[in-house]
């Protein structure tokens, strides 16, 4: 872009006369080759005798070249998944005549809706279940609490309404987990066999995590540790089967890059 | 097909309800727009986060897309806006800044400058020289020098006159030298 109209115009002096001042107001313009030629042909003879503003301008210079030499970076293909699971939950899905030959995204995405869906029950009920501790009944609230028998049943009626949040907690988690599942299994042919090896061999870690999970809480139905960690195991379910369809997405868009980012984390899970 | 000729093709996709025109705009733009979120937010999660949102903003407000300016300038200014509202939001819960647009006092240079004179430029002190520039210059630096956009462009994206992404440059410019060198930013502020 043509700077020159708006180039400080140096004093109608000789050119030795130009200032220091001028040359810092022109700096820019002339680390950028943009002077015109009579401007430029009188600052370059202030610079040659002016160490200071020689350097101000070279090292303006090699700011701009540093900055465009910057190395570019990409989003993650997270993203991507969480934007269109955040559309898909927002929107209903629109109604096409059945294709002849669905394409693989047809039943991607709509597998990926119900496990949205899912996800949000789960959270909702997850937000349920957290009542802050000031606001629980047995803050701070001991006159108001019913003595006796009256007492007794309101643990009771209470136990019995967190045993239900849990147990929808954990149907909605099962739901998300069983369409993330049939997904991953219809496209797991297109996954390199040591990909899919450890996909297997994480998912076989997180599923004995659960069955253990669920044997504690078998064993101490109230125990928070147990069922934190039974949430906590399903969740890290979730995100491995999230990242494998994230994974499938982007080796059949030929993101090598992408691709091989998200192997480096389901190794890691 | 050039890029201007391609944007409007996805619009009208988009306008007709083609359910993959989105994806494509993603694919298209995410690249760039995230460059840029992760220049000003210094921090990949931070601008993931915030190219998420401008994505979101984008789906939700096409309709309002007239095509005055070109699809590429448009999300360029959403995505420059959402990057200055989530640093002020930074700033305020750091309590760090008083004065947004015009935080050119009180700079203090480093005290072991690592750019010395006649020594290469490296890359990781430039950038986190720039993540020391005050939003306003870091926004005009990151789109005109690092991006690569001419000044009228950056103008019509900040909604600013091309003098005044001129004079943000310019400071910027001033400023990364100032950091890199360890020396007073005299000369910006005349």
């Amino acid at each position: 872009m043509d700077t020159r109209d708006t180039q400080p115009e140096p004093p109608g002096q000789p050119a030795s006369a130009i200032t220091c001042e001028h040359v810092v107001a022109l700096a820019g313009d002339a680390a950028d080759d943009r002077l015109d030629v009579q401007v430029r042909e009188r600052v370059e003879r202030h610079l040659a005798a002016c160490a200071s503003c020689r350097s101000l301008v070279q090292d303006l210079r090699t700011i701009r070249q540093g900055a465009a030499a910057l190395p570019a970076h990409g989003p993650g293909p997270k993203v991507w998944a969480r934007i269109e699971s955040e559309l898909q939950a927002r929107q209903p899905a629109p109604v096409r005549p059945p294709a002849l030959h669905a394409p693989f995204w047809t039943g991607w995405r709509v597998g990926l809706a119900m496990a949205a869906v899912a996800l949000m029950a789960v959270v909702a009920t997850v937000i349920l279940m957290r009542v802050p501790d000031g606001m629980h009944p047995s803050a701070g609230q001991a006159a108001w609490q019913p003595a006796g028998p009256a007492a007794h049943q309101l643990a009771e009626d209470t136990v019995k309404e967190v045993d239900e949040h849990l147990r929808i907690a954990d149907a909605n988690y099962q739901q998300a987990i069983t369409a993330l599942e049939k997904v991953v299994a219809a496209e797991q042919a297109s996954l390199d066999p040591a990909v899919a090896a450890t996909l297997q061999k994480n998912l076989g870690i997180i599923d004995k995590a659960i069955q253990e999970s669920r044997a504690a809480i078998a064993s101490q139905p109230n125990s928070q540790l147990a069922q934190t960690s039974l949430f906590e195991t399903l969740k890290q379910k979730v995100s491995l089967l999230e990242d494998t369809i994230a994974l499938i997405n982007t080796m059949r868009k030929g993101d090598q890059a992408g691709a091989a980012r998200i192997i480096g984390g389901l190794r890691k899970s | 097909m050039d890029g201007a000729r391609e944007d409007r093709t996805l619009v009208a996709r988009l306008r007709e309800g083609d359910v993959t025109a989105f994806e494509d705009l993603y694919r298209r733009h995410s690249g760039k727009l995230f460059n840029v979120a992760f220049r000003m937010t210094g921090s990949a999660a931070d601008a993931e986060d915030v190219l998420q949102d401008v994505f979101l903003q984008v789906h939700g407000r096409l309709d309002s897309y007239r095509g005055e300016a070109a699809l590429g300038t448009w999300l360029y200014r959403m995505m420059v806006n959402a990057c200055l509202d989530h640093l002020r939001s930074r700033q305020h819960r750091q309590q760090a800044a008083t004065d947004f647009l015009a935080d050119v006092e009180g700079f203090d240079p480093p005290a072991h400058p690592s750019w010395q004179p006649d020594r290469a430029l490296d890359r990781m002190d430039l950038e986190a020289a720039i993540n020391q520039l005050p939003p306003s210059y870091r926004v005009a630096f990151v789109l005109h020098d690092v991006e690569g956009h001419e000044h009228h462009e950056v103008a019509e994206m900040l909604g600013i006159a091309t003098g005044s992404s001129k004079s943000l440059l310019h400071k910027a410019r001033l400023r990364l030298r100032a950091i890199l060198r360890g020396a007073p930013d005299t000369q910006g502020e005349r």
